[in-house]
């Protein structure tokens, strides 16, 4: 295997972001083709990872090096699979948008946001460190955050928005935590602690030391939770998974790429990934069993659904649960499980929204009760929901069928092996495939039976809209084929190689993939059969059975949306958030600040064990202590001051003061920076000293006495970093390296490039020696002048532009 | 910049109506007329200077805004934006409500300042850039001696004033916006 190219997978990983920041402009040059634009950048995303297909190993770009942060991007099997899911998937899903949003208001944010979310998704996929895919990680969930409110008015959108946001966001950091730990361990078994997750001395490497270094730290069982949390919030597992349904109030292209194809798709893409590190009989029984969990409670609480979407929405909880518990089986068909599931459940699920998405937009409706017999209308459409639905469903020879076999088989084995209570595995995987035959039959009913008469006439969706989903159906059903081809020996063998290298990163050693139909009849075969039958039968009692899982899902306890609610009123009850940390006043805000500075930098000295050095060393000259005394009555006459005027006035006093103070000291650039400033801030002030209030009313006791306590505490901190940093006197000062190579040498050519050849020092080391850092502050002006502007002078614009 | 002022002196009998902040006395504007073009001219000698003795961008630019602002407070923001700015009320690209004349005349003038910091941050982005396309990393700064120049001798130009005009103009451009925005609320 060659190893990938930097250059490459930077383009790939940079391409969405900057196609995102010309997006508006392109919006404005092009108007809504600017979709076509996305599916370019896609397009060319997709072309350049399949470049690497052939490519395998780390590449490193330096970052923080000295916290060993890089950006390493790693390529194998998984990562492929996810970068050719992603961007593969973004083509079609671009193309889509540019017919459905059509006539839908806030293009250019949509199309923005859906690159930077691309972008994020390909920096999971390929991410080797775990700082980097952290950042990503979180970055999907934000863009999703906006995606899902993209109706920004509706109050539902915003309630599934803000769900999602909590709940994803916070896996994060529960993911976060687990990093940080797997961090420390790795410093004790691996010598130096790092964050490389894949490639050459990372954990995954080092797998085996690693559980063993997590064990005796008595860290494996938390590390597995923390991680299964992270997992488990972003692919929506049980009882994580109530942000889901919900998110579907976004427009359509985005449940079908964010909420089914790609980002749920992280949290497995992480289990599989960690499958080789922390692979183990407790991986196994956490990860089967909430995958399992997850795929029979998805599986019953999408026949309750009447809305299709939603339908769809459990539904892929539901899939993402068989993956789980794909992924948590360390037999080999568990591997196979997760790394063929997910790609059959991305070319199906997708194009089932894809589905919905034309037929909510032409007929109107999204409800399974007033719609049917569509095929006459969008036959097209009906032969794509076919193909995708029996897939879904699992019905041989669709694609579908071929990993819900496997999953089968390894339920199976695992049960075979283990025995006891693990004979639940396959009979709860049978129980919710059951359910999953009967909605994916549901579903179907849309476009069979007959046309409710209340159905006005449904138009023909337009091409960019009708070409995605048929293309993800042929890409379905040619998986489908390849089983068949299979049964009779022809494999479908650039498939089954890609698989093979799948399986190779999630852990199967010497893996060995091949599909086909099942010739005899193995305990899976069994089990598929029974599912179908029983599904079959089941079926003419559909209303019956969604009125019992109906009835279940209302038992307050049992639903987690219950504790979600409950939760969020009883922080809007109490007021913790609205009245004590949000509440819409600077002052608040300043004191959580100030004190939680104040708090952490106290602690740190603490924690460090700092020493105050003795005073008395402290010596000042006459002149610099009458200043100083003049600054401390001036900072004292400041509270008592009687107006505005003489409070300015005073507090100039103490600027000019320390301007004194820097003559004193030899800094007459200092001083006369302080000089002019506090000339300017004089004259500011002045300016709207007459639009403040003259009289701010009484100040409660209470007010006064925890004001008087934070100034307190955050001047004594202050003091405190003052005499401790200056009391540290390291061995070679930095300035004398500056003083050193400041000037201008006595022998000298014409140009001068080593040295700063000014002999103003402190001038020398803001425009040469650290001009980056002034780039970094005149940035910093013009960002506050234009924040100013936004604030004040536009403010009357309001948001109707 | 003296030229730039030089207009107030003959507009001055115009320029009254138009005072907005109303009472400053006769004093005190004939003593600002006097005080701004010596206040400018440090401020420039305070940025040439700034590589070898104390100055540089920042301060000057400082102390440039300092004189504009004593410009705008003793003679009003409508006489700077009418005189100094040539009379610009509506700007080019930059639409608004119209009928609003409250934030017209501050998002006129602060439109100006507005291009004045986007090409302070040009011209010192624009200098790193140039040290980058002669094969030196970002931000490289180097000094050239000129000698045997006639009366001054051996001269020391640094490519660091390119970069320090930069930050001179920003914070002329940022500090006057802020000054402008706040100043006509």
């Amino acid at each position: 295997m060659q190893s990938p190219s930097q250059s490459v997978l930077l383009v790939v990983l940079a391409l969405p972001f900057l196609a995102a920041a010309v997006a508006p402009l392109v919006y404005r040059l092009v108007g809504e083709r600017v979709a076509y634009f996305g599916a370019a950048v896609a397009a060319l995303a997709f072309g350049l990872i399949g470049t690497q297909y052939g490519a395998e190993g780390v590449v490193s770009i330096p970052w923080i090096p000295s916290l060993d942060v890089s950006l390493a991007l790693y390529v194998d099997g998984l990562s492929l699979l996810l970068g050719f899911v992603v961007s593969g998937i973004g083509i079609l899903i671009f193309t889509y948008s540019g017919g459905y949003m059509h006539d839908e208001p806030g293009k250019a944010k949509f199309y923005t946001t859906l690159l930077v979310f691309m972008g994020a998704m390909l920096g999971v996929a390929f991410a080797a460190d775990l700082l980097a895919l952290f950042v990503f990680w979180e970055l999907t969930s934000v863009s999703s955050f906006i995606l899902i409110g993209h109706y920004q008015d509706d109050p539902d959108s915003q309630y599934a928005a803000r769900k999602a946001m909590i709940i994803t966001v916070a896996g994060g950091l529960f993911l976060l935590i687990a990093f940080l730990l797997l961090h420390t361990v790795s410093a004790d078994v691996m010598g130096t602690a790092t964050f490389r997750l894949a490639g050459e001395g990372s954990m995954i490497e080092n797998a085996g030391a690693m559980r063993e270094g997590l064990r005796s730290a008595g860290l494996f069982v938390p590390v597995l939770g923390l991680l299964a949390v992270g997992a488990a919030a972003k692919s929506a597992q049980v009882p994580l998974h109530i942000w889901l349904p919900n998110a579907m109030e976004a427009p359509t292209p985005v449940s079908a790429f964010l909420h089914s194809a790609t980002m749920v798709k992280a949290g497995v893409y992480l289990i599989g990934r960690f499958r080789p590190l922390l692979g183990s009989a407790e991986w196994e029984l956490l990860f089967a069993g909430l995958g399992l969990l997850t795929m029979t409670v998805g599986a019953m609480l999408a026949i309750k659904a009447d809305d299709i979407k939603e339908l769809l929405a459990y539904s892929t909880a539901s899939h993402l649960g068989l993956i789980v518990a794909g992924f948590g089986i360390q037999y080999k068909y568990g591997a196979e499980t997760g790394a063929f599931h997910i790609l059959n459940h991305a070319l199906f699920k997708a194009a089932l929204f894809l589905v919905a998405g034309i037929v909510a937009h032409e007929a109107g409706s999204r409800l399974l009760s007033e719609l049917g017999g569509l095929w006459r209308d969008l036959p097209i459409t009906a032969a794509v929901a076919v193909v995708a639905a029996l897939g879904m469903a699992g019905l041989p020879p669709f694609n579908g069928f071929y990993s819900k076999e496997l999953l089968f088989e390894a339920t199976f084995h695992a049960a075979e092996h283990a025995g006891g209570l693990w004979w639940l595995l396959p009979v709860v995987a049978v129980f919710g495939s059951i359910f999953t035959f009967l909605y994916s039959i549901k579903f179907l009913s849309l476009f069979f039976g007959d046309r409710p008469d209340a159905l006005e006439h449904v138009h023909s969706p337009p091409l960019p809209m009708l070409a995605p989903p048929v293309i993800l159906a042929t890409l379905a059903g040619v998986i489908g084929l390849g089983g068949i081809g299979g049964t009779l020996g022809i494999h479908f063998w650039p498939l089954e190689a890609f698989i093979n290298r799948i399986l190779e990163s999630v852990g199967a050693s010497e893996p060995h993939f091949g599909y086909y139909l099942p010739t005899s009849l193995t305990p899976a075969a069994g089990m598929s059969a029974i599912t179908v039958g029983v599904g079959a039968v089941a079926y003419p009692y559909y209303d019956r059975l969604a009125a019992v899982v109906d009835r279940l899902a209302s038992i307050k306890p049992l639903s987690p949306n219950w504790y979600y609610d409950g939760i969020m009123n009883w922080l809007d009850r109490t007021g913790v958030v609205a009245e004590r940390l949000h509440t819409g006043r600077i002052r608040t805000y300043a004191s959580w600040l100030l004190v939680g500075v104040a708090a952490l930098t106290i602690g740190g000295y603490v924690a460090a064990g700092v020493v105050l050095p003795a005073l008395s060393s402290i010596t000042l000259a006459a002149p610099i202590i009458i200043v100083l005394g003049v600054a401390v009555v001036a900072a004292l006459a400041v509270t008592i001051a009687p107006s505005h005027v003489a409070g300015v006035l005073t507090l100039s006093i103490l600027g000019f003061m320390v301007a004194i103070f820097y003559i004193l000291a030899n800094a007459p650039d200092l001083a006369l920076t302080q000089l002019v400033i506090e000339t300017l801030v004089l004259v500011l002030f002045l300016l709207v000293l007459n639009k403040l209030p003259a009289f701010y009313g009484d100040l409660k006791r209470r007010q006064i006495v925890t004001d008087t306590i934070i100034s307190g505490v955050v001047g004594v901190t202050v003091f405190l970093t003052v005499l401790v940093s200056t009391a540290a006197t390291p061995g070679k000062p930095i300035y004398t390296y500056f003083l050193e190579r400041g000037g201008v040498p006595t022998e000298h050519g014409q140009w001068l490039l080593e040295w700063g050849g000014g002999s103003n020092i402190v001038n020398v080391i803001l425009v040469d020696f650290r001009a980056f850092d002034t780039m970094g502050e005149i940035s910093v002006v013009a960002m506050a002048a234009l924040s100013i502007i936004t604030m004040i002078a536009m403010r009357q614009r309001g948001e109707t532009q | 910049m003296s030229g730039e002022s030089t207009p107030s002196t003959t507009d001055a009998e115009t320029a009254v109506p138009q005072v907005t902040d109303g009472d400053t006395t006769v004093i005190a504007r004939t003593v600002v007329r006097i005080v701004v073009p010596i206040i400018l001219l440090v401020a420039i000698a305070l940025l040439l200077q700034g590589h070898n003795q104390p100055g540089g961008g920042f301060i000057a630019g400082v102390l440039t805004t300092t004189g504009i602002a004593l410009v705008y407070i003793i003679y009003g923001l409508h006489y700077v934006e009418d005189n100094l700015l040539s009379g610009t009320i509506l700007p080019r690209s930059f639409p608004l409500d119209v009928g609003d004349t409250g934030s017209e005349s501050s998002a006129s003038i602060t439109k100006e300042f507005g291009e004045v910091f986007t090409i302070g941050l040009i011209i010192a982005a624009g200098g790193g850039v140039a040290a980058m396309a002669l094969g030196y990393p970002f931000l490289t700064q180097a000094v050239v001696f000129l000698e045997h120049l006639p009366i001054y001798g051996e001269v020391e130009i640094a490519s660091a004033l390119v970069f320090d005009l930069g930050v001179y103009v920003v914070v002329v451009g940022g500090l006057l916006t802020i000054l402008a925005v706040v100043g006509n609320e």
